[in-house]
């Protein structure tokens, strides 16, 4: 069920999992931004960088062999970096809408 | 009240005593810093203090006085928000500082029995009277049982007020969450000579208070704090105080599976600990989003720079620590290598001083303003307010500076001892001597010393900020400057 890291892909592990949660942050943060300033070229960067978050999660799932059951973590976590901040902006408007 | 002269009659009873507790976090902040330089010392020296302090029980006061000061630093928090949160006086005031006495009494002769007995016999008095043995929580049984009669009489307290005066959203998660806080430890508690089971149980206090009731403990401190600092609107920090304990408890709650990997517990756990794992940093990277758009939508006017500077550090620190530094090693493919190596002492440090240590500071300088007269904290302090600065950037660069030197030297030994060496004696001992780690553990003293330096001025910041200050605090606003 399960495959450890090769030795070789440590480091490639390593990076790529911190690079998940950075660029997902960074997702966030220029998709909130382009949305708070209007500016579709900013949501565009946001979906850029999204991208290079797709590239980091497929190659964390390659270095630590994420095949079978594990690919489902691969596809949910790509998933949930895509929706929960576009769910969180929803939900901020609406929030600050209700008690205005 | 004077603005610049510290006087207890601007505290109310609930106030007063949580003085009391934040004084006792900031003398065991002190003890986990100290014993903490003893412990980096011996990897340096090993022979420093032999068989008169050894490393275990350095290493042991280190983690267990940390644990302990965060744990009277959000008592302390708790009861003082606790009166104006329910706007009435607090129950229970004479339990409270019975409590409090009895607990800190307890903690006084653990740690002399912990620095003068050490160890005892393998028989039950030794767990009764000595430690139990069980990592972050190493109390014996005796103070065990007392720390829950006095989180029991705590969560009577906090109860019983809110229900004499005025419940509100944060008041209502607080209650719950310290039903859990007290009900935890119990199974921290359970004697089994079955290291699986003992190790089972014993991830519920350590994984559950942590990543789930220390975090939503937090989460209502922090909403608290902003409603303070920024005059955030209540209604809408209470609704986000709801989002982020749902989205917390939804990941954290079963990514407690991450501690059964190597444990011995069924192989399932792999799946889940893995799965839920892997979500756990979501909530934390999506929150951005709903920081972006406060930042954006309202214009505030804060009434205390270092506590305001504090909650942000806090919110970065929870982000790498917990997140970036959490996630980099959490499935088990690779966790596999990493577990129980330096690489989760860089984890632990920054994630403990991120989430927790840098909140409760904040609360100390929201306490020493009211405590000071409603004393003036914005910006132009005298000297520019250089001892704040310069106590959280020496803070916060000693723990990241051991945190990356902890993680070269982590790196180095997952793949010595654990990858290439298969995790053997043998294979332990060639990776304490390896260079990468070496080199690792002298930087990590060096920041341990930095860390120190910063703490020494945070005390002297503490206890001088505000004194002789005439003007009085900037009322707090919230106001919004663009729509969305």
């Amino acid at each position: 069920m399960l495959e450890p890291v090769e030795l070789n892909n440590i480091m490639i592990a390593v990076i790529a999992g911190a690079m998940v949660v950075l660029l997902g942050a960074l997702y966030a943060f220029t998709f909130a931004m382009g949305k708070m300033n209007k500016k579709r070229w900013l949501i565009g960067v946001s979906y850029t960088v999204f991208a290079g978050l797709a590239i980091s999660v497929f190659t964390l799932a390659q270095s630590l062999n994420l095949n079978g059951y594990w690919q489902l973590v691969t596809y949910t976590m790509l998933l949930g970096y895509l929706l929960a901040p576009q769910a969180i902006w929803k939900l901020s408007v609406g929030t600050h809408r209700a008690s205005d | 009240m004077n603005a610049g002269i510290q006087e207890s009659s601007n505290l109310t009873g609930g106030q007063k005593l949580a003085v009391k507790y934040y004084t006792v976090a900031v003398v065991l902040f002190v003890a986990q810093i100290l014993f903490g330089l003893l412990s980096g010392l011996k990897y340096l020296q090993p022979d420093f203090l032999y068989e008169v302090l050894d490393f275990n029980v350095t290493r042991m006061v280190h983690i267990n006085a940390m644990i302990v000061w965060m744990l009277f630093g959000f008592m302390g928090a708790i009861y003082w928000l606790v009166e104006e949160e329910s706007e009435t006086e607090l129950v229970g005031l004479k339990l409270g500082n019975l409590a409090f006495w009895v607990l800190t009494s307890a903690v006084t002769v653990v740690v002399l029995v912990y620095l003068f007995v050490q160890v005892g016999p393998a028989e039950m008095s030794t767990i009764w009277f000595i430690g139990e043995g069980r990592e972050y929580i190493e109390a014996p049984r005796w103070a065990d049982i007392g720390i829950v009669i006095c989180l029991l009489v705590f969560m009577y307290n906090i109860a019983a007020t809110f229900m004499k005066g005025k419940w509100s959203g944060i008041s209502g998660v607080l209650v719950l969450d310290l039903v859990a806080l007290a009900g935890l430890y119990v199974a921290g508690m359970y004697y089994t000579p079955n290291i699986s089971m003992d190790q089972y149980w014993w991830w519920w206090v350590v994984h559950l208070w942590v990543e789930a009731t220390w975090e939503v403990l937090v989460g209502c401190i922090m909403a608290w704090g902003l409603i303070k600092t920024l005059g955030a609107n209540r209604k809408i920090v209470t609704t986000w105080l709801y989002i982020e304990v749902a989205l917390m408890l939804g990941a954290g709650i079963l990514g407690l599976g991450h501690h059964y990997f190597w444990i011995g517990t069924p192989e399932y756990w792999l799946g889940i600990g893995g799965f839920f794992s892997a979500l756990e940093p979501v909530p934390l990277v999506a929150m951005v989003v709903h920081a972006v758009y406060d930042s954006g939508v309202h214009g505030s006017k804060n009434s205390n720079h270092p506590a305001l500077a504090w909650l942000i550090a806090h919110a970065f620190g929870n982000f790498f620590g917990g997140g970036v530094w959490g996630f980099m090693h959490t499935l088990p493919q690779i966790n596999l290598y990493t577990h129980g190596t330096q690489w989760t002492t860089s984890h632990g440090h920054l994630a403990f001083f991120g989430a927790y240590a840098t909140i409760n500071i904040a609360m100390f300088y929201i306490a020493l303003q009211r405590w000071r007269g409603n004393v003036y904290m914005s910006a132009g302090l005298p000297g520019n307010g250089w001892k704040w600065k310069w106590a959280l950037s020496l803070l916060c660069t000693g723990v990241v500076g051991m945190t990356m030197a902890l993680l070269v030297s982590g790196y180095e030994q997952a793949f010595v001892e654990r990858a290439l060496g298969g995790s053997t004696w043998a294979a332990y001992f060639e990776a304490q001597r390896g260079t990468w780690y070496v080199q690792g553990m002298y930087w990590r003293q060096i920041f341990g010393y930095v860390t120190a330096a910063g703490l020494v001025l945070l005390i002297w910041d503490l206890l001088t900020i505000g004194l002789r200050e005439k003007r009085s605090m900037v009322v707090p606003t919230d106001h919004v400057v663009v729509t969305a």
